[in-house]
């Protein structure tokens, strides 16, 4: 889990800070943060990262670093005791004119990895939009090409890797970026992704595949997928889904919790899934229709099956993309250390088959994010 | 030479083009962009039908547009730029279509650019990222494409530009081909570098660039003297509108939601001496016929405030 401190220290306290609010308010909230992470504690909740409140992007405060690095400050207390292992922190971006973006950001970062090393946390920098009259651009960090630098900079001046990135599919989706080569730029200097839909022109934090649109297009989540899984991304996924909860009744709301981890399952399963295939020794597929020959076509030459298996006995003795189809049977003489890949839809089904049979060593493979149509 | 451009399409008609470039000259314009693309429409290419305008040889596609050449010379209007018909290439199409586009449309369509003795025609890198799985695998496919032409063009000492352009998830507009200038400056060099001669250069696409946000200033920046060719135009951030610069607002203060101010600091910047170039051709279709004119004018006096601007730093024409 992520706790995001702007639940306490709001948009609208920090744009009033100096003026509708004040110290005392702000160390209130702090207070209120302090007795918030005592009950996690004493409840077992884990937040393994921490989100540091954020300016709107079109803030014309320019003066609230030091707030910030105090509320900060006050954060990195906690995050030993939270379990926490990551703060993502918002560049600076207000006031700042383009040409000293590096030299005040450098300085500012520094000023946070400097605690971080001392409560032995990372430092996830994170892309921003700008704000041209109400049209949300690119702002600081959205460049991947130079936030690449900026956190290789930052950790050569430090004795370990404090800093890292955190990709926020909102504000990439905002400015139309392919969020797939952004990973694949980062590589691992990626250690968060923070999901959340959007429609591309407003500000939102929906579920995903939410925001499907009359042509039924949403966010482009599989270029997001192929990139994490090219990266072999095993970080944190995080999601944002604030605003579809808020839209449901308080008394539908719990349901969709179920709706909103099924969702993050699905990612998880989608981002790790060459993962599962690279880490087996030997495999063999379950399955001979499509999805297997899909495998085959994407994956067959880097990670072949020992053979293929299904239960329509018309098939057996055929081949598919040269490997041959057996019965089930055949799978009972599997060394231990050879996977079972599922390739077919029927994943729950397949498994308690398998499982009757004694095989354990069982993953599923699917085709919906495949990593090219054509070649 | 810093100037001041305009694309054909809906003003220059093949019934009299003289009519259209005198309407240019008339309107404070030195340049035209002439729009090679309208001759084969996108849409049908899409659909997988292929016109056969492009099937005629070069002397017959010569002797047509001979009457454009010499009303542009008459009018002394200079065809600065051109753009070549696109897609150049579309995907899961029979390969006899693809090989047409480029042996046909984009081997033709360098000969009629050297035939106006234009120095540079900007074509559409391929939209194949989703298809391949990467934009390297992308940029391969379309630098397969750039070599067919590439020597071929520094015969002819014409500068391929490709555009920074978008591709869509339904309505939903992404990045698409040549959206990141610092891929596109080491290809671009790499390709030049290749051939010995500045066979590939660069079209900034305002309007395609402010749908996906870049940052104008840094993109042109970056970009250097490798950037030949400008599309100006605006769009509300949401649609490709080609339309007016200024025209869009997003918030109650009413000022520009497009960074036309990075847009004259990154020139200024790279002291850009080359065609201010709109690629406006939907406005002349939104205002009424009576009006084009007018319209056409107003262009011109916006792109005369930016002329003022870029040599106010220095820039002469």
């Amino acid at each position: 889990m992520m706790l995001d401190l702007s639940m306490f220290y709001t948009e609208y306290m920090l744009e009033n800070y100096g003026n509708k609010v004040s110290w005392e308010d702000v160390r209130e909230c702090g207070e209120q943060l302090d007795r918030f992470i005592a009950q996690c504690v004493e409840s077992g909740i884990i937040f393994e990262i921490i989100r540091m409140p954020h300016l709107k992007w079109d803030t014309k405060r320019t003066d609230l670093n030091e707030l910030i690095l105090k509320i900060g400050n006050n954060a990195l207390r906690h995050c030993s005791k939270l379990g926490c292992k990551a703060l993502i922190v918002q560049p600076l971006f207000s006031g700042i004119g383009k040409q000293n973006e590096w030299i005040e950001n450098c300085n500012y970062f520094w000023e946070w990895g400097r605690v971080a090393q001392e409560y032995n946390i990372c430092i996830l920098l994170e892309n921003q939009c700008g704000n041209i009259n109400g049209h949300l651009v690119r702002g600081v960090c959205a460049d991947v090409n130079v936030v690449t630098d900026w956190i290789d900079m930052l950790n050569s001046r430090g004795e370990n890797e404090v800093f890292g990135f955190c990709l926020d599919t909102g504000a990439a989706n905002l400015c139309g970026q392919d969020m797939g080569e952004m990973a694949v730029a980062l590589g691992d200097r990626l250690k968060a992704v923070l999901i959340r839909e959007c429609d591309g022109v407003h500000e939102a934090r929906r579920m995903p595949f939410t925001g499907m649109d009359i042509q039924g297009k949403n966010i482009d989540w599989a270029s997001l997928i192929r990139g994490l899984r090219k990266i072999d991304f095993n970080a944190h996924l995080i999601f944002d889904v604030q605003d579809t909860l808020m839209g449901f009744s308080p008394l539908l709301r719990e349901k969709m919790y179920t709706v909103a981890k099924s969702v993050a399952d699905f990612f998880s399963w989608q981002v790790t899934l060459e993962q599962n295939i690279k880490k087996s020794v030997s495999r063999v597929l379950f399955g001979a229709g499509k999805m297997c020959w899909n495998y085959m076509r994407c994956y067959g030459g880097q990670y072949p099956p020992m053979f293929i298996s299904d239960n329509n006995e018309k098939l057996w003795g055929t081949q598919c993309h040269g490997v041959e189809v057996k019965p089930p049977y055949s799978l009972k003489a599997l060394p231990k250390d050879c996977v079972v890949i599922i390739c077919n839809t029927f994943y729950q089904e397949i498994a308690e088959q398998l499982k009757e049979m004694g095989i354990t060593n069982i993953t599923a493979f699917n085709d919906e994010y495949l990593p090219y149509l054509t070649e | 030479m810093l100037g001041i451009g305009v694309q054909s399409n809906n003003i220059i008609l093949d019934s009299c083009p003289i009519e259209g470039f005198k309407m240019l000259k008339q309107a404070g314009f030195h340049c035209c962009d002439f729009s090679l693309n309208s001759y084969l429409p996108n849409s049908r290419l899409y659909d997988l039908e292929l016109n056969d305008f492009f099937a005629q040889s070069v002397e017959e596609l010569e002797k047509f547009f001979a009457p454009h050449k010499k009303a542009a010379k008459d009018t002394g209007i200079c065809i600065n730029q051109m753009h070549m018909p696109y897609p150049n290439y579309v995907p899961n199409a029979p390969k006899e279509f693809n090989d047409c586009l480029l042996e046909n449309v984009a081997v033709k369509s360098l000969k009629i650019c050297a035939f106006f003795e234009c120095p540079y025609i900007v074509v559409h890198a391929f939209k194949l990222a989703r298809h391949l799985g990467s934009e390297e695998a992308e940029w391969k496919k379309t630098e397969e494409f750039l070599d067919a032409l590439a020597p071929m063009a520094k015969e002819m000492g014409i500068t391929i530009c490709v555009e920074n352009i978008y591709t869509n998830m339904g309505n939903r507009i992404l990045e698409g081909p040549c959206c990141d200038a610092r891929k596109a400056i080491d290809r671009i060099d790499r390709m030049n570098e290749k051939y010995g001669a500045e066979v590939l250069g660069f079209c900034f696409d305002t309007g395609h660039a402010n749908l996906v946000g870049i940052d104008f200033e840094d993109f042109i920046v970056t970009l250097g003297n490798r950037l030949k060719v400008l599309h100006i135009h605006d769009n509300d951030g949401i649609g490709d509108l080609h339309q007016i610069p200024f025209t869009f607002t997003r918030n109650r203060e009413n000022m520009s939601s497009t960074d036309w101010g990075g847009f004259i600091r990154g020139l200024r910047r790279i002291k850009f001496n080359k065609v201010l170039s709109f690629e406006t051709a939907p406005v002349l279709m939104a205002f009424p016929k009576n009006m084009r004119q007018d319209v056409l004018m107003f262009l011109a006096k916006i792109g005369e405030f930016w002329l003022d601007e870029l040599c106010s730093s220095g820039l002469k024409s």
